[in-house]
């Protein structure tokens, strides 16, 4: 009888023990990016809406961005900051500015903001800015954001944010023309192309800030490791005597990708199960994302937008990317990027793996000094480079009473250089870029990085953006992002008819939008 | 007269009584009031509000005031049939409540029963070790588990593959093992109802168990035939909330699947349809309608249970 109840009860023990001990994996494994711990944002790609921007199973989420080094997410969120009118002239119109849908909501971040209001707010008479600082998560500030609306406590100004955290408000930004007009802000000075940019179907919500271009990370050691040279940093330099392109591309990431008996992916002796490094991974971005990575495009008809299409190039990308993972084996799949070896969902800052292609805001998330890496430029895909690009303003809200004050005070953040270097964006004005990467360059200290590589990539910028505005652009958004994870985490598709699939799903939310 | 004199001090006691009554029952409704207050304010107000946001049209972009939203009558109702997303996100809730209902109330008792045994030593420790889990937050536990689960670095499957098999699941990657391995993390966290279990288990009569052995009966007839009837009000108890709480099962789905309930929509639970509608699309009025369904699906799941399983129960002192 003894004997009966005691093996069980050691079974269960051990079981508790062990799950008890066992390194913990990240609560939003994939997607989400790690919460980052230090503040000196260089990132501000907002964990984006809910739908689209899930705590998901595969690395693609943009990461809340804006730490030096990347820690475990955390079940603790802190709590929401509010600011009082305390130093503000008497008569002065309370603006509220609302921190939560992009970088800006770290704990370290704040006390820069806030000192940024009373400054401001000492430094004139008109207005007075008070901030309401929410954590965010991806979810819970989106969430906050919602409920003041709903209860006609709208802020005035929101931000930084980004294409995907205004989607998740569409149609409830002003327009910024206007107000410009008015004030006599004069927005000729600006690059039409990043004004077309930072407009919202058709509607100008903001006034360009900062830039986040893309290219390739690469790490040093693991390129030394398997004695190759580095990759380009200037686009058409070649590779090893060939041009660098596609097939040079998965040819190196191939080569960089080795498994635990030391064999690369080009080897046939190759044990796919046992993978140590990976050669390549596109890192936190959804299926538009790796899409662009063979041009820019839209999944609908211009002429008719209800209808989806998706690019023949998109396609092609698609299909590239899937066999990266499934066939050749040098990006890894779901179960591989929230794994230890790919620090849990944060693959670039593992050390294992030799390349990936993310933004400058990626900046954010990895030791910038004790990791041995630099950038290079993206590879010629079908004749022509792409690097996709985000960008991150200050938006108004329409139902702010007090949007003529707001954009005063908009005015101010969007050509304050301080506010603009704090929260880490590549000035868009390229006389400011210098001190900007002057700043960078100490963190990343013992190394020297060719930050040439990321003024030259926003040449070649994604056209028309991945994040571009989409009918029904939420539902559409969240189609995307399930379509990229059940690429990273479902082996045997048949891609063309996935794709097609897709296309309906698509097809059915684009016809749905009002 | 004397009828008189008689009712006089009757009338004046009835008087009395219930003057005293009216005093006791406003001081009463006073000690109540702030639960009143509550429940108007967060219970039944927001249940009559969603009631009334079903009929409308409103999204959460916009002030909640007249002439930002429209009546729509029954068109959010008549949604549901075209919602793709309805029927396979009960049919996850369905599944998770089939499979870990069972477990819920299984191995708890298993546990219970284990260290309730006199044969155990220092039971005291096992108890403690086993409801350790339940005090772990929820979000804490799931991210423990999504690292335990994990298909390459997770030691489960590090196990599985050291005993040979070479393909171990790949439980939050595979749609077949996501559900499951979802219940894996309800049972490791099932301390509660093994406590609750243990103090009935400690309150079956030891008399009945003496008799039973006087009888010759071994120890399965005994669990089968005086503890199990013995506990079945708790048993029932648990099963109670049991199914409750699997159609009320969010945060540690929504954790790992994200919102879109990957993989492959495999852990988009009926409340995670709920929340993507109603947040993450904005689409508060067929959101309410989602809220009501579940409400309804609930009420029905519970009533059945009361209905029909309560007959199974044993009380003790009822005869």
């Amino acid at each position: 009888m003894r004997k009966l109840f005691v093996l069980p009860l050691l079974i269960a023990v051990m079981a508790l023990l062990v799950v008890g001990c066992a390194a913990p994996a990240p609560t939003v494994p994939p997607t989400q990016p790690p919460a980052p711990t230090t503040a000196k944002p260089a990132a501000t790609q907002p964990p984006a809406p809910a739908a689209t921007q899930p705590p998901a199973p595969t690395a693609t989420q943009p990461p809340a961005p804006t730490a030096t080094k990347p820690a475990p997410p955390t079940p603790t969120i802190p709590p929401t900051v509010v600011t009082s009118t305390e130093g503000c002239a008497p008569g002065s119109t309370k603006i509220v500015w609302y921190i939560g849908l992009g970088t800006g909501s770290q704990p370290d971040q704040i006390p820069v903001e806030k000192a940024w209001a009373e400054k401001f707010n000492k430094s004139q008479t008109e207005a007075c800015v008070v901030l309401t600082v929410v954590y965010n998560t991806g979810t819970n500030s989106y969430d906050a954001l919602k409920a003041m609306i709903a209860a006609g406590n709208a802020p005035d100004i929101v931000g930084p944010v980004g294409k995907m955290g205004r989607a998740s408000f569409q149609g409830a930004w002003a327009d910024i023309a206007p107000l410009a007009k008015e004030a006599g802000f004069d927005l000729t000075k600006y690059d039409p192309a990043l004004l077309e940019f930072t407009k919202d179907e058709g509607v100008l919500v903001g006034i360009p800030f900062a830039l986040f271009p893309s290219m390739i990370y690469y790490n040093k050691a693991l390129f030394d490791e398997a004695k190759l040279p580095y990759p380009p940093q200037k686009v058409g330099e070649k590779y090893q005597g060939k041009d660098w392109n596609l097939e040079t591309f998965t040819e190196l990431a191939r080569k960089l990708t080795v498994d635990k008996n030391g064999n690369d992916a080009t080897n046939p002796k190759f044990d796919p199960k046992n993978i140590k490094q990976f050669g390549f991974f596109e890192q936190w971005t959804d299926a538009r994302g790796i899409a662009v990575f063979f041009g820019g495009g839209l999944p609908y008809d211009p002429k008719d937008p209800k209808t989806a299409v998706i690019p023949e190039h998109w396609k092609q990308s698609w299909k590239w990317y899937y066999g990266g993972i499934w066939k050749h084996y040098f990006m890894p799949n779901a179960d591989y990027q929230n794994s230890d070896l790919l620090a849990k969902g944060n693959p670039g800052s593992s050390g294992n793996v030799a390349m990936w292609w993310c933004h400058t805001w990626y900046t954010c998330c990895f030791d910038l000094s004790k990791t041995k890496w630099d950038i290079a430029v993206l590879p010629t895909i079908n004749g022509k480079v792409t690097a996709k690009l985000h960008g991150d303003t200050f938006a108004i809200m329409k139902a702010s009473k007090n949007q003529k004050v707001a954009f005063k005070v908009l005015a101010k953040m969007v050509t304050d250089t301080g506010l603009m270097e704090f929260y880490g964006g590549m000035p868009a004005d390229p006389k400011d870029r210098p001190a900007f990467f002057a700043a960078l360059d100490k963190k990343v200290a013992p190394n020297k990085i060719n930050w040439s590589v990321a003024e030259e990539m926003l040449k070649y910028p994604d056209l028309p953006n991945h994040e571009a505005w989409l009918p029904n652009m939420i539902k559409a958004n969240d189609l995307f992002t399930a379509f990229r994870n059940k690429m990273d985490q479902t082996p045997n598709l048949n891609m063309d008819e996935e794709i097609e699939k897709l296309r309906k799903d698509l097809d059915a939310v684009f016809k749905a939008a009002p | 007269m004397f009828t008189r004199v008689i009712s006089i001090p009757h009338q004046l006691q009835q008087v009395r009584t219930s003057a005293l009554r009216r005093r006791e029952a406003i001081w009463g409704f006073l000690f109540l009031t702030p639960w009143i207050i509550g429940f108007f304010g967060f219970q039944l107000l927001p249940i009559l509000m969603t009631i009334f946001l079903s009929f409308t049209d409103y999204t959460g972009t916009k002030e909640f005031a007249p002439g930002n939203f429209n009546f729509v009558g029954l068109d959010n109702y008549a949604r549901l049939f075209s919602d793709l997303y309805a029927v396979p996100a009960m049919g996850v809730t369905l599944k998770f409540a089939l499979i870990g209902i069972p477990l819920g109330l299984v191995v708890p008792l298993y546990f219970a029963v284990l260290v309730n045994s006199r044969y155990l030593i220092a039971s005291n420790f096992f108890r403690t070790l086993f409801f350790m889990p339940t005090v772990i937050p929820i979000v804490a536990g799931t991210i423990i588990f999504g690292g335990v689960l994990n298909a390459q670095s997770g030691w489960i499957n590090l196990s599985l593959k050291a005993i040979g098999i070479e393909d171990p699941p790949r439980w939050f990657s595979d749609p077949f093992w996501a559900v499951p391995a979802l219940n894996l993390l309800g049972v490791w966290s099932s301390g509660n109802a093994m406590l609750i279990l243990l103090a009935a288990l400690q309150g079956v009569p030891t008399e009945l168990y003496e008799a039973a052995t006087v009888d010759g009966a071994n120890a399965i007839t005994k669990f089968f035939n005086i503890t199990v009837p013995m506990i079945s009000p708790v048993i029932f108890y648990n099963v109670t909330l049991g199914v409750i709480g699997a159609f009320q099962y969010f945060v540690p789905a929504m954790l790992i699947g994200g919102l879109n309930g990957d993989p492959q929509r495999s852990l988009l639970f009926f409340p995670l349809h709920f929340y993507r509608e109603a947040f993450s699309f904005s689409e508060m009025g067929y959101a309410s309608v989602l809220a009501l369904l579940i409400f309804v699906v609930t009420m029905i799941a519970t009533g059945f249970l009361f209905f029909f399983v309560q007959r199974l129960v044993y009380y003790a002192g009822a005869d």
